[in-house]
C-alpha cells in the first residue's frame, strides 16, 4: 500500500496517515483473525502477537493449547483469551477505525473541502473491503437488523429533536407533496419504465415481472434522509431548501413502507386487484397517522417524566433517548412508519422537556445525540463500501444504466411537475434554482440499500442490489460531490448564521398577532389564525401539565429573553466582551430573586434589601460549598473538576481587567435613571465586591453560578480555607463601602474601580441551595 | 357571471381599486361581502365597534391597535375603498413584478409591509419607537404575571441591539435593519381568498 506522494506533505499529515494505514491493517487482519473463529490459526494471532511485541502471548497461547493434555500446569502469568471479549472488541475496533478515518480526513483540509465526507467513508469502507477480501476472509455486511434497529434510529432522533419546527410547518403542504406524491410518482414511474426495459430483447431481463419492478421502483424511489443530511449539511443553503430536502427525506418513509410491503406481499401473491389498491391507500394513511400518534404518545410521556426530574438531573438524558427509542421501536412492532414516529416523539418532547431540564442536561441530550448520529452516520458509509465489495453481484450493463438514467429523469419530472402544482398554493413561490436544488438533492443512500437486502434470495435479488448500489455511489459521488459547486454557481442563497436578536423574537411575535388579526378581519381562517389556537390551547392546558413548576407560565418571550441572556452571560464569561455588561446583570438577578422578592423590593428602599440578599445568597453559597467538599465522593454527583478552569484564568485575567475598566463605566450610566434601572446597580455591586475568590474550581461544582465576567487571583486549593474567612470578613467590611458607592458618585465609583482593579472578584449570586437546581433549570445553552 | 357583474356595480370605484391595490375582481367582491358583513347597520362604512364586534380580534394583544391602524387619525368612519387598501398592504408580494421604479409605490411592497408595522408600534407617529412605546408593546403582548424590571430589561436590551444612532429609540430604519433577516414577504403576507 503505497503511501500517494501528495499526503508525504508536512510530515504530521504524512504521520498520521502512516498511523491510520497501520491501525487500518493491523485492525483488519484481527478482525480477518478472528473471523476464522478457531484457535487452530495461530499464525495469524502470532502475527498480531509480534506486531505488538508479545512474545510471551504466542508461548502461552500454544502452552493454552497443550493444557488439555496435562494435569499439571504452570500457573499462567499471562494468558490469551480473545474469545471472551471478541464481539465487543470488534464492534469497538470497527467505530474506531471509523472515527480515526473521520479525523483523518478534517486534518487533510484539501480533500474535505472538495469532497464530501460521506463520499471518503464509502472510499475507505470499500479499501477495507477490499483488503479483507484480499486476504480470502468473509466480510462483514451491512445486516439489515443492524441498520434498522442501531444505526438509522440515532440519526433520526438527531433530526428530528433538532427540526427547525417553524419552517417546518410552514412548508408543511409543500413536503408533503413532495414525500407522498413525489415519492409515488417516482416508484411507479420507476417500475414501470423498468419493466419496459426489461421487455427489450437481448437484455436477457425476461425474467423479471412487473411486480418485480414495483417493488425495485418503491425501493429505489426513496429520498435518502442520512444521505441527504451529510451533503446538506456540508454547503450550508437556505432553511427553505434544506427543510423542503430534509422534511421530504424524513416523511417518504411512510410511503416507502407501505409500498414495499405492498408490492413483497403482491410479488407473491401474484395478482393485484382493486381492492387491494384501497387497502394500500388505507395502509398508508393507517401507517402515517399511526406513526405519528405513536410519536406523540411517548413525546408526551417524556415531557411529563421530565416534569419530576428535578431530584435526579443525571439521568435526565437518558429519558430522552429511551423514550424516543421506545417510540421507535414500537412503531416497528406493528409495521408502522418507525422514522415519523421519531421524529413525532422528538418534536414533541423538546420544547417541554427544554423547559424542565437543567442546562447541563440539555447540553449533554445535545452532544450525546450528535456524537451517536456522527458515529452512525460514519458506520453506515463505510458499511456501504465494505458491502459493496462484499455481496454477490449482478452486473447487468442495461438494467443498471437504465435504472440510473430513468431515476433521475424521473426525479426532474416529478419535481418540476409537482412545484407547477404547488406554485398556485404557495405565498412564496419556489424558483427555477429551487427546484433545481430540490431535484438534485434528490440522493439515495443506505436505507434504499437495507430494503433491497431485506428482499428474498433470487438472482433478482442480486441484480436490483447490484443496480441499487450503483445509483447509491452515483447519487452520493456525482450529486454529492457536484452541489456544492453548483451552488455556488447559481448562486442559490445560503443560510445567514444570524444570532438570535430579541428584536427579531419580539417582532417575529408582534406580527404574528398583527397578522392574526388581520386574517380575523377578513374572516380567513388561515395559517396564523391555527397557529394561535394552537398557541393558546398549548399555554392554557399543555404547559400547566408538562413543565414543572412556575416556568409553566413562562411567556415564550421571556425564555426566549431568558436564553439570550444566559448564552450571552455565558460568552461573557468565555471571552472577555463587556459590551452588553447592564442588561445582562440585571436580568441575570431578576432571574435570582423570587418574584415575591421583587414585590418586597419595590416597597422598601430597594438598593440595600437587594444588595443585603445578594450577600446573604453568597454566603450561603460558600458554606454550601464546605458542605460539599465535606460530602463523600459519590459516582453520581456532578462534580466539576477543580483543575479543570485552572489554567484558563490566567489568560483570563487579562480580559478581566480590561472588563472591569468598561464595567465601571457602565457604572457611571444608570447613575442617571435611579428609578429605572435599581436592579442593575444592585447587581452591580456584587461584582465589585472585593471578596477573593476561593478557587477556580468551586464556583461551577454542581451549582450554576451566574458567570459574570470576573476571575479570581492565583488562588490554589490549600489555600481556600483561608480565602473564605478572608471573604467573609472582607464582605463585612466592605458593607459599608458599598453603601456609599450606591451613591450616584463618579468619584467614590472611580476609588472601587481601582481597589477591583486590584483584586478581581467573581460574584457568586447563586439563588441557594434550595433553588440550585430550579437555577439549573433556567440556563439554557 | 350576471350576479356578481351586479354586485361589482355595488362597489364605488372599483376599477380604479383593482388597479392602484392590484387585487383582482374576485378578491375585491369578496372583501366586499366581508366588509358589508361586518357593517351589521349597513350604513356602508365601518366603525371601530364594528370590528370590535369580531370576537377573536378581542382576544388579541394588540388588537385595539390593529383596529385603530385602519383609520386614520381623527376618522371615525372607514369606507370601503380604504379597507381594501389597507388590506392591500398584506397581499403576497409578487417577485416577477417589473422593477421600474413602481416598486416602492405599490402597497404590499416589502418596505410598506414594514411601514405599516411601523406604525403600530409607533402610536405618536414620530417616527420613532421610544422605549415607553416599546414597553406599551411589550405589557401588551406578555399580558400576565410578567415583573416590570424583566420588562424593562427586555426593552432596553431591544433598544441597546437596535438602535445605532443612539437616539434611544428605534427609527424606522433601524426597525427595517433588524428584521432583515425575517422574511417579511412570507411572514406579512396572507392568501386572500377568492
Amino acid at each position: 500500500m503505497a503511501v500517494s506522494p501528495q499526503f508525504v506533505r508536512g510530515s504530521s499529515s504524512a504521520f498520521l496517515t502512516c498511523l491510520l494505514l497501520f491501525t487500518t491493517f493491523v485492525s483488519v487482519s484481527v478482525v480477518a483473525g478472528e473471523n476464522n473463529g478457531t484457535w487452530g490459526d495461530t499464525s495469524r494471532v502470532s502475527q498480531v502477537a509480534e506486531k505488538k511485541g508479545e512474545e510471551v502471548a504466542d508461548s502461552s497461547v500454544t502452552h493454552d493449547q497443550s493444557n488439555s493434555s496435562e494435569h499439571k500446569k504452570v500457573f499462567p502469568v499471562l494468558s490469551f483469551n480473545y474469545d471472551h471479549v471478541r464481539t465487543p472488541f470488534e464492534i469497538s475496533l470497527w467505530i474506531l477505525l471509523a472515527l480515526l478515518m473521520k479525523l483523518g480526513f478534517h486534518i487533510i483540509p484539501r480533500v474535505s473541502n472538495v469532497v464530501p465526507e460521506s463520499c471518503l467513508l464509502i472510499v475507505v469502507g470499500l479499501l477495507v473491503g477490499g483488503i479483507i477480501k484480499a486476504i480470502g476472509e468473509e466480510a462483514p455486511v451491512l445486516d439489515s437488523k443492524l441498520f434498522f434497529l442501531y444505526l438509522l434510529p440515532p440519526i433520526i432522533l438527531d433530526a428530528g429533536y433538532f427540526l427547525p419546527i417553524r419552517h417546518f410547518m410552514e412548508n408543511m403542504g409543500t413536503i408533503l407533496v413532495f414525500a407522498v406524491v413525489g415519492t409515488l410518482w417516482n416508484a411507479f414511474f420507476v417500475g414501470g419504465m423498468m419493466y419496459a426495459v426489461c421487455q427489450i430483447e437481448g437484455a436477457q431481463l425476461g425474467n423479471v415481472d412487473l411486480l418485480s419492478c414495483l417493488l425495485f421502483g418503491s425501493i429505489i424511489s426513496a429520498v435518502d434522509p442520512v444521505a441527504v443530511l451529510a451533503v446538506f449539511e456540508e454547503i450550508h443553503i437556505n432553511e427553505l431548501l434544506h427543510i423542503l430536502v430534509f422534511g421530504e427525506s424524513l416523511l417518504n418513509d411512510a410511503v416507502t413502507v407501505v409500498l414495499y410491503h405492498l408490492f413483497e406481499e403482491f410479488s407473491h401473491a401474484g395478482t393485484v386487484t382493486i381492492v387491494d389498491a384501497l387497502l394500500g391507500v388505507v395502509c398508508f394513511l393507517v401507517v402515517s397517522l399511526g406513526g405519528i400518534l405513536v410519536g406523540f404518545f411517548y413525546g408526551i410521556l417524556g415531557a411529563f417524566t421530565s416534569r419530576f426530574t428535578s431530584h435526579t438531573r443525571v439521568i435526565e438524558p437518558l429519558f430522552v433517548f429511551l423514550y424516543s427509542y421506545m417510540a421507535y421501536l414500537s412503531a416497528e412492532v406493528f409495521h408502522l412508519s418507525g422514522i415519523m414516529s421519531l421524529i413525532a416523539c422528538g418534536v414533541m418532547m423538546r420544547p417541554y422537556v427544554e423547559a424542565n431540564i437543567s442546562h447541563k442536561s440539555y447540553t449533554t441530550i445535545k452532544y450525546f445525540l450528535k456524537m451517536w448520529s456522527s458515529v452512525s452516520e460514519t458506520l453506515i458509509f463505510i458499511f456501504l463500501g465494505v458491502s459493496t465489495v462484499a455481496g454477490p453481484h449482478a452486473w447487468n450493463w442495461t438494467f443498471v444504466v437504465f435504472t440510473v438514467v430513468i431515476c433521475l429523469v424521473s426525479r426532474v419530472l416529478g419535481v418540476i411537475g409537482l412545484t407547477y402544482v404547488i406554485n398556485k398554493f404557495r405565498i412564496v413561490k419556489l424558483t427555477k434554482k429551487d427546484q433545481f436544488i430540490v431535484a438534485y438533492g434528490g440522493l439515495r443512500g443506505a436505507i434504499a440499500f437495507s430494503l433491497g437486502f431485506l428482499l428474498t434470495n433470487s438472482q433478482m435479488k442480486n441484480m436490483f442490489l447490484t443496480a441499487i448500489i450503483t445509483v447509491i455511489f452515483f447519487t452520493v459521488f456525482v450529486q454529492g460531490m457536484t452541489i456544492r459547486p453548483l451552488v455556488e454557481l447559481l448562486a442559490v442563497k445560503k443560510k445567514k448564521e444570524s444570532k438570535p436578536s430579541i428584536n427579531e423574537e419580539i417582532h417575529t411575535q408582534f406580527l404574528d398577532h398583527l397578522l392574526t388579526g388581520i386574517e380575523d378581519i377578513c374572516g380567513h381562517y388561515g395559517h396564523h389564525h391555527w397557529k394561535d389556537k394552537l398557541n393558546r390551547f398549548n399555554k392554557t392546558y399543555v404547559k400547566r401539565l408538562l413543565i414543572a413548576g412556575d416556568r409553566s407560565t413562562e411567556p415564550q418571550l421571556i425564555s426566549f429573553y431568558n436564553k439570550l441572556e444566559m448564552k450571552q452571560a455565558m460568552m461573557l464569561v468565555e471571552s472577555g466582551s463587556a459590551a452588553k455588561l447592564p442588561t445582562v446583570v440585571s436580568s441575570v438577578s431578576v432571574q435570582n430573586i423570587q418574584p415575591k422578592d421583587s414585590s418586597r423590593r419595590r416597597a422598601i428602599p430597594s438598593i440595600s434589601k437587594s444588595r443585603e440578599q445578594e450577600i446573604r445568597k453568597i454566603l450561603r453559597a460558600n458554606l454550601q460549598k464546605t458542605r460539599q467538599r465535606l460530602r463523600s465522593y459519590s459516582r453520581h454527583d456532578l462534580m466539576m473538576d477543580p483543575f479543570e478552569d485552572n489554567l484558563s484564568e490566567v489568560r483570563f485575567r487579562k480580559q478581566r481587567v480590561e472588563m472591569e475598566r468598561r464595567m465601571s463605566h457602565y457604572l457611571t450610566v444608570p447613575a442617571n435613571r435611579q428609578e429605572m434601572t435599581p436592579v442593575r446597580k444592585v447587581c452591580f455591586e456584587p461584582e465589585h465586591k472585593v471578596f477573593t475568590y476561593i478557587t477556580d474550581g468551586e464556583s461551577p461544582k454542581g451549582q450554576t453560578s451566574r458567570p459574570h465576567p470576573s476571575s479570581p487571583d492565583a488562588v490554589s486549593l490549600l489555600h481556600e480555607d483561608s480565602q473564605r474567612d478572608n471573604q467573609r470578613s472582607v464582605l463585612r467590611a466592605k458593607g459599608d463601602t458599598e453603601l456609599r458607592a450606591k451613591t450616584p458618585d463618579n468619584q467614590e465609583q472611580q476609588e472601587q474601580q481601582e481597589e477591583e482593579q486590584v483584586k478581581l472578584s467573581r460574584c457568586l449570586s447563586d439563588p441557594g441551595p434550595n433553588k440550585d437546581e430550579e437555577g439549573d433549570g433556567s440556563f439554557h445553552s | 357571471m350576471g350576479s356578481s357583474r351586479s354586485r361589482m356595480d355595488d362597489i364605488p370605484h372599483a376599477q380604479q381599486l383593482i388597479h392602484e391595490t392590484d387585487f383582482s375582481a374576485a378578491h375585491l367582491l369578496r372583501l366586499h361581502q366581508r366588509f358589508k358583513l361586518l357593517d351589521k347597520y349597513q350604513t356602508g362604512e365601518l366603525r371601530p365597534r364594528d370590528f370590535g364586534a369580531i370576537p377573536a380580534l378581542a382576544l388579541n394583544p394588540i388588537g385595539d391597535r390593529i383596529i385603530g391602524a385602519f383609520f386614520s387619525p381623527g376618522q371615525e368612519t372607514l369606507d370601503f375603498p380604504s379597507f381594501v387598501r389597507i388590506l392591500a398592504h398584506f397581499r403576497p408580494t409578487d417577485p416577477n413584478r417589473s422593477r421600474d421604479g413602481t416598486q416602492q409605490e405599490l402597497a404590499n411592497s416589502r418596505t410598506r409591509k414594514l411601514k405599516f408595522a411601523f406604525q403600530l408600534y409607533d402610536q405618536d407617529g414620530d417616527g420613532k419607537i421610544s422605549r415607553a412605546e416599546l414597553l406599551q408593546v411589550l405589557r401588551a403582548m406578555l399580558e400576565t404575571q410578567v415583573v416590570e424590571e424583566q420588562l424593562q430589561s427586555i426593552a432596553e436590551r431591544a433598544i441597546q441591539e437596535a438602535d445605532l444612532d443612539k437616539d434611544d429609540a428605534i427609527s424606522f430604519d433601524e426597525f427595517r435593519r433588524s428584521l432583515e433577516k425575517v422574511n417579511i414577504d412570507h411572514k406579512m403576507s396572507i392568501r386572500f381568498l377568492k
